[in-house]
Parts: structure tokens; C-alpha cells; sequence
């Protein structure tokens, strides 16, 4: 994007103002302490400036992606506003961030899958997604012309190999696989939560997993929820990626609710 | 914290201490300061009306249109800085051609409008440039699912769909109007009037500068082409919100005889 092809070579477009103390704040260069700056900075604002907190849980043989629904405004069409993206038809991503980051950044995951898909006959497996869109988070920490996307990725599939899957990629471009991961708000909490029951979850069935998040949320958020608050995508064996409906959503709802009273 | 800017609000790339792009921020600021634009969805289309401001008694009112059709079924209103305003109506009209000219159909609502958002929120990650100081109200009608609808597009990139939406400086009282609307009943004839009224309320006539009403509509009456409004429904909505302003300040007039 930076290559002006009208000179024939590249050049970097370095945003043009007169030298700031602290320009290592600025754009991602390194401080003499090693920091980048920047990278830190987009990674905070991806954690706290949608206010929404976000868990993905892996069970048996599913994985779920949950996340808080806040619809801004009454007159807005809440069919229109969500986090939960489908990449391909079993490939599904979690988005915390800024919306319109967000947006971009699911965009792009389409796509490459897609582009995968076509160059090589087969779905793209997570592990090589989320490492893709890692590497390209990555090239806008080191780049000056485009600015680190404020969006989390939580990356979810049954994997034909490997079984359910989650990766989390982040601004910096660091992509791993976790058992269960939380992005967000409340964040530390929620893996908190989550840690206490790392060893249960290769028990979960698919109701159990989807149980799980929705309860981590819950006690982080000290929140009793309606099912309109939430929003719940399950993958699971060999089905595609699945929207939990608002019923799917309640009668989970009332289990948790059920085995707390 | 810096929740002044103070040096990381220089550029669209750069996020201050506490996440927050002061570029884009003020981006949206520039938009809040131009003259109301409202969107209802009625019950049979969708209405756009803008508070044109006109800056002088010699500009011909037909001169600075802040309404644009981009496809014959789908079309904008803007908010904002008009120049800003016209590179995404450009960009619209691009789209729309291409999807045309690539699966043959019309574009869908909510693909123009992904779309489109993806085209703003560029404007908003790269460093030598920077974002629209203009929001964008999208009327579409989608001719497979058979809908017709409304979205904003914000200088973030962020675009969502709505049932009614008011942008610039009246946009606060204008909403509340629209919440005590029943839009499932709304018909754009009723709604043309009722935007009226919410832009002449707002607009401060010792305050501003004199404006004109600008309506397009896309609604079955028109076969769901989008379009200006024809010019005497405007005269009639128009005259019908300065009755109703009038008789409002009356009853305001009677109300305080009574307390005192």
C-alpha cells in the first residue's frame, strides 16, 4: 500500500510533523527502554474501549464464542449489530475492539480464508488463520503509514485434525491456542474464572461448554442476563458454525440459573 | 489522563495512552456542528431531510445538494463537510456500478453499506491520510428480500443499521421525536411533515443562518427509486411544521398565564 509506483521505488510514508518529544510514543518505534509504545497503547484500546467482555470456551468436541450485546441506541436495528463473525461455514471469530476495526479485521479473515481455500482445495485449518492474520498484525506494528487495528481476534473451529480449536490473535500480532480465553473489560477476571476450571473442560459436552462461558460472564459481570444481551456462537462435530438463537440462549440461561439456586 | 489530545492528536495512527484516536474523535466533532440531517423508515420507505444551510440569499436553493442518489435504488444524505461528503458519494456510485457490472444484480443495502464503511474506517488506520469529516445516511431498498433500509455511516467507519437517526446539531432533540413515533405505522407522506418539524424546532432563526428543506425519499409510491421529493409535498410538509410551531408556542403562551 505504501508503494508509489509512480517513482518506481518504494517509499514509506512517514507521518509528516515536526519532531514530538516522545516520538516513540507516537508511531511504533522502540523506546530506549524497548517498549513499543504504540503496540501497547492498541492493545489497550482494544481491551477497554467497547466496554464488552468476551469468552471462548473449548469442551469435548465443540468450542463456544460469547459475547456481551449492547445496542447503543433504541432506533438502531439491533439485526445489524454483532461481534460474532462467520469466516467460512465451520470457521468462526470473536471480535473485541473498536467496531469499525473490527469489522475490517473479519473482512480480512474472510478472505483469506477464502483465498486459502481456492489456492489450495481445502478449508484453512485455524492454526494457519490465526497465524496468517497474526503475521499481518504484526506488519502494521512495524509499519508508520497504517496504525495497529484495535480488534481481538478469538478464532474458533473444529479442526478435521486436531478437534475444536480457539486462538486468540492480538494487536501485536501474538496468536495462541488456548483451552479457554477471555478478552475484554474484564479480561483478568474472567480468566480467572476460567483457570479455576481449566481441568474440567475436556469433560464438556456441547451444552456443558456453552453453560461454562455464559457463567463466566456472568461472574465477572455480576449480572443476571437476558438473553437479548448475549450473543452465542457454538461449533460443534461436523456441523457448521452455529448463532444461538435468543430461545437457545434462555434455556441455558435457566439451567445456570437452576443449578446456582 | 491525555484526555486532551496533547500530541497524540495529530494523526489518525496514532493511539494515546489510554486507546483512544483523537483524529477520528474529532472527525465526529466536525460532523456534530452541521446543520440536522433525519432519517425515518417508515412503514413504505424511507425519508431523508436535510437543514440546508444557505450561506447566502444569492445561492439558486437548488445549488449545494446534500442529497445524492447513487444507484436508481439506492441513495444518501450527508452530514458534515459537503466536499468530504462527495468522495464517498463518488466511491458509492463505484460500487454499486461494479456490483452491478460483476453478478449482474443490484447491489444489496447491506453490502453497499459494508461496503462503504470498509472505504471510511481506511481513511481512519492510514497515516497520510485522514478520515471524512462527513457522515453518510444510506436510504436503499433491497429488491430480493424485498426491504427497504436505512443506515448511518460515521466518520469511524462504523455502520449500522436503524429505524430512525438524526445527525448534526439538532440530532439530540430530533431523536427523542423520533422514539415517540410509531414507525411501524409511519407513512413517508406523515414522516416528511414530521421531519419538518423537528428540523424547524431545532434551528435557532436568531441564531443560524437561514436554511432550506431538503427531502429525497425512496417509498413504493416512487416504485422504490430513490428521489427528490417533489416540491409541493416540501411547501405543504413545511407549512404544515410552521402551524404546528406556532400553535405549539401558543399552548406554551396559555401554559404560563395559568402558573402565574
Amino acid at each position: 500500500m505504501s508503494r508509489d509506483s509512480n517513482y518506481g521505488a518504494r517509499r514509506e510514508f512517514i507521518v509528516p510533523h515536526a519532531p514530538l518529544p516522545h516520538a516513540d510514543h507516537h508511531i511504533t518505534i522502540f523506546s530506549p527502554a524497548g517498549k513499543l509504545y504504540q503496540v501497547e497503547y492498541a492493545i489497550k484500546c482494544a481491551q477497554t474501549t467497547s466496554g464488552l467482555t468476551s469468552v471462548a470456551v473449548r469442551g469435548a468436541d465443540s468450542c463456544v464464542l460469547v459475547t456481551q450485546k449492547k445496542v447503543p441506541d433504541r432506533l438502531v436495528d439491533a439485526t445489524s449489530v454483532t461481534n460474532l463473525y462467520k469466516v467460512t461455514e465451520k470457521l468462526a471469530v470473536l471480535m473485541t475492539g473498536m467496531s469499525a476495526d473490527c469489522r475490517t479485521q473479519a473482512t480480512r479473515l474472510r478472505y483469506e480464508a477464502a483465498e486459502f481455500k481456492f489456492q489450495y482445495g481445502y478449508a484453512m485449518p485455524v492454526a494457519s488463520l490465526a497465524k496468517r492474520v497474526g503475521d499481518i498484525c504484526q506488519v502494521y506494528t512495524q509499519k508508520a503509514s497504517l496504525r495497529a487495528l484495535a480488534a481481538i481476534c478469538i478464532i474458533a473451529a473444529v479442526d478435521e485434525e486436531k478437534g475444536p480449536q480457539i486462538f486468540k490473535v492480538d494487536p501485536a500480532g501474538h496468536h495462541f491456542p488456548y483451552f479457554a480465553t477471555a478478552a475484554g473489560a474484564k479480561e483478568s477476571e474472567a480468566t480467572n474464572f476460567l483457570e479455576k476450571k481449566v481441568d474440567e473442560f475436556a469433560t464438556y459436552d456441547a451444552d456443558k461448554t456453552v453453560q461454562c462461558a455464559i457463567a463466566a460472564l456472568q461472574s465477572v459481570l455480576n449480572a443476571d442476563f437476558k438473553a437479548s444481551e448475549i450473543e452465542a456462537m457454538l461449533l460443534s462435530g461436523d456441523s457448521s458454525c452455529h448463532a444461538l438463537t435468543e430461545e437457545e440462549i434462555d434455556g441455558h440461561l435457566n439451567v445456570l440459573a437452576e443449578t446456582d439456586a | 489522563m491525555a484526555s486532551t489530545g496533547a500530541g497524540y492528536d495529530l494523526s489518525p495512527t496514532t493511539f494515546s495512552p489510554d486507546g483512544r484516536i483523537f483524529q477520528v474523535e474529532y472527525a465526529t466533532k466536525a460532523v456534530e456542528n452541521s446543520g440536522t440531517v433525519v432519517g425515518i423508515r417508515c412503514a413504505d420507505g424511507v425519508v431523508l431531510g436535510v437543514e440546508k444551510v444557505m450561506l447566502s440569499k444569492m445561492l439558486l436553493p437548488s445549488s449545494n445538494r446534500r442529497v445524492a442518489a447513487v444507484a436508481p435504488h439506492a441513495g444518501v444524505a450527508q452530514a458534515g463537510s459537503t466536499a468530504d461528503g462527495r468522495q464517498v458519494v463518488a466511491r458509492a456510485r463505484d460500487e454499486c456500478d461494479s456490483y452491478d457490472d460483476t453478478y449482474g444484480i443490484e447491489i444489496p443495502p447491506s453490502v453497499l453499506a459494508q461496503r462503504l464503511a470498509e472505504y471510511v474506517h481506511y481513511f481512519t488506520i492510514h497515516g497520510a491520510l485522514r478520515p471524512f469529516g462527513a457522515s453518510t445516511m444510506i436510504a436503499a431498498y433491497d429488491a430480493r428480500k424485498k426491504t427497504h433500509e436505512l443506515y448511518v455511516l460515521e466518520p469511524t467507519g462504523v455502520c449500522l443499521r436503524y429505524f430512525g437517526a438524526a445527525l448534526g446539531k439538532g440530532r439530540q432533540s430530533a431523536k427523542s421525536e423520533i422514539e415517540k413515533l410509531d414507525l411501524t405505522k409511519l407513512t413517508c407522506r406523515e414522516a416528511l411533515k414530521e421531519i419538518a418539524k423537528m428540523i424547524h424546532t431545532t434551528h435557532d432563526d436568531a441564531k443560524d443562518k437561514p436554511f432550506i428543506l431538503e427531502f429525497a425519499w425512496l417509498c413504493e409510491e416512487t416504485e422504490w427509486k430513490y428521489g427528490l421529493v417533489p416540491q409541493d409535498l416540501i411547501d405543504e410538509a413545511d407549512a404544515w411544521a410552521k402551524k404546528e410551531l406556532e400553535s405549539d408556542d401558543e399552548d406554551d403562551d396559555g401554559d404560563e398565564e395559568m402558573a402565574s
